[in-house]
């Protein structure tokens, strides 16, 4: 139960400009409730049920792992620190490469029909492709060290900044477009100046799928063969059927998920700074 | 009118046309557009919705390409943007990532024509438009009619000889409107520029402009070209009451009514 207050800070929005401060508070209300729900059901159905703990662990037990796993010295082995660190390192270099890629392919297919014919039907064959049926290959190609956690992280970070870097820089409004050539401004002008702050919001939007994705990849790729990561301890947790230690690991991640997500959307609120009022 | 105006045109069109083709057929914009407009000249264009005004506008900013009949600044066809020209769009289209200044040095900082910010001319166009306290605002902290000065103040950043102006002011209240009215003629008299103004408002065509010029219906052709015969400085307290504005208006207005689209 106790783990209940860690969490709902991080639920909660990042902070909003002062006017909307009382919406917020209820929604991080809401947000708390549900966990106090959710935890509540969750003891009441282990308890009273009976159900097995390698079926679903009691919250306590849950707790526990979490504890041996977080109050550790950061250097410890046991710790969720260093597996914890290897599986972000792995998803922030997979998520800046699959990003860049997305956003360089994603602006060149908007500026070229000819890119756009020419990459659009590989980028959908690619993306209907299920990832965990190439990971296999890419673990191949890349072996079992960081570089095929890199590569699954950027695969799948790729395809959400391409489509919506592709998709708001088309949508820029043809008036600002017209207002550049007005001025006989370069392609690229037009393109730095113009099309880019208009698509930012949809780029934003891929950049917060994207950043989830690459830590989904990391995982996945982990659980194929690695030295370290958050995705060994979740194997080596499943076998000696320490489900609690599988439930701690994944509220671990969760709760990275949650963080990142704000990240981004903090990030966001700072560069588009003007869309807070739409003109 | 205007003592710049001289007797050779500035902008000469003749048998201008322009054809828009379309997946669901061609539609024919503009035919046979015949008009001549001098160095210094204040001309309106009046007509119909849909009958071309943006069109021809288009063609003189060098936005669409000339392919039909000829089209001339100053004696030279337009064959594509010209850095002479300084357009200001219907909706202020500011940039609202981009602070009020940012927008107006916006010309300068672009294309062949590109020169550095010179931040003192900015500042001096932003205060001949009022705007000189809103620099370094944002456009959403600005009214309606403050954006389209700002609109106003970009197009002439580069100091061209011709302003070119698509309903800049239709989107303003009434009151906004005929203020920002009376504040172009000052900028006009005061930079002796040679400005078309594309408006749905017949007492705004009036009294900003030394010729009406009325277009028909799609396919749009000028069907009119009426002097303004009344003298400078004007204003709307007195412009209404002068016997040329009412015989001018009632003309305006039949006409566009034959047309059967006054709007
Ligand atoms: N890019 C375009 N493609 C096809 N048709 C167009 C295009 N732009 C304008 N038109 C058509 O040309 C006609 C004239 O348009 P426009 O010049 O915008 O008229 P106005 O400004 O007088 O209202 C309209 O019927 C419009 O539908
Ligand atoms: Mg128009």
């Amino acid at each position: 139960m106790n783990a209940m207050p860690e969490i709902s800070p991080a639920l909660s929005a990042p902070p909003a400009p002062r006017r909307r401060k009382a919406k917020a508070v209820n929604g991080s209300l809401i947000a708390a409730i549900g966990v106090v729900v959710l935890l509540a059901a969750w003891d009441v159905s282990v308890r009273y049920l009976h159900t097995p703990s390698y079926i679903l662990p009691s919250p306590a037990a849950v707790v526990h792992a979490l504890a041996s796993g977080l109050l550790v010295s950061p250097a410890s082995p046991l710790g969720y620190y260093i597996p914890l660190w290897s599986t972000l390192r792995n998803a922030a270099l997979g998520f800046m490469a699959g990003a860049g890629l997305g956003l360089v392919l994603g602006s060149l297919m908007a500026e070229s029909r000819v890119v756009e014919k020419l990459v659009m039907p590989y980028a959908f064959a690619l993306q209907s492709l299920p990832k965990v049926a190439i990971a296999p290959l890419v673990v191949i190609w890349f072996g079992f060290g960081d570089g095929s956690k890199i590569a699954i992280a950027a695969l799948l970070a790729f395809f959400p900044v391409l489509i919506n870097s592709f998709t708001g820089l088309r949508a820029t409004e043809p008036e600002r477009i017209d207002l550049m050539r007005a001025l006989s401004a370069s392609r690229f002008e037009t393109y730095r100046i113009v099309k880019l702050p208009s698509a930012a919001p949809f780029i934003f939007a891929g950049l917060d799928m994207a950043v989830v994705y690459a830590l989904l990849g990391t995982i996945v790729a982990e659980f194929l063969g690695a030295q370290q990561g958050m995705g060994v301890v979740i194997t080596q947790a499943e076998s000696v059927t320490d489900v609690a230690g599988v439930f701690a690991a994944l509220i671990i991640l969760g709760v990275v998920g949650i963080v990142l997500h704000a990240l981004v959307r903090r990030i966001e609120r700072r560069v588009i700074h003007w869309s807070r009022r739409k003109i | 009118m205007n003592a710049q105006a001289s007797a050779a045109p500035l902008i000469a069109m003749e048998g201008l046309g322009k054809v828009y083709e379309g997946a669901s057929g061609d539609v024919r914009a503009l035919a046979g557009v015949g008009l001549a407009i001098r160095a210094g000249e204040f001309v309106s264009v009046v007509g119909p919705s849909g009958c071309g005004k943006s069109t021809l506008l288009r063609l003189l900013a060098g936005l669409e390409p000339c392919e039909e009949g000829r089209l001339t600044l100053a004696d030279r066809p337009v064959t594509g943007l010209s850095a002479d020209v300084g357009v200001v769009f219907q909706a202020a289209n500011l940039l609202p990532w981009m602070t009020v200044a940012e927008n107006v040095a916006l010309p300068l900082r672009v294309g062949t024509a590109r020169r550095g910010g010179d931040p003192a001319r900015i500042a001096a166009l932003l205060q001949m438009a009022g705007l000189g306290e809103f620099a370094a605002r944002y456009p959403y902290e600005l009214s309606g009619g403050m954006q389209q000065r700002a609109g106003i103040c970009r197009a002439l950043a580069r100091d061209p000889a011709i302003l070119l102006m698509d309903e800049p002011f239709g989107a303003l209240d009434a009151l906004t409107r005929e203020r920002m009215n009376v504040e172009l003629q000052r900028i006009w008299q005061q930079s002796g520029k040679t400005v078309l103004l594309i408006t749905h408002s017949i007492a705004e065509a009036i009294f900003l402009a030394d010729r009406v010029v009325v277009m028909s219906a799609r396919p749009g052709r000028v069907l009119a070209d009426l002097p303004v015969a009344i003298p400078r400085p004007r204003s709307f307290d007195t412009i209404v009451s002068h016997p040329a504005y009412a015989a001018l208006a009632r003309e305006v207005r039949g006409l566009l009514n034959a047309e059967g689209a006054l709007e």
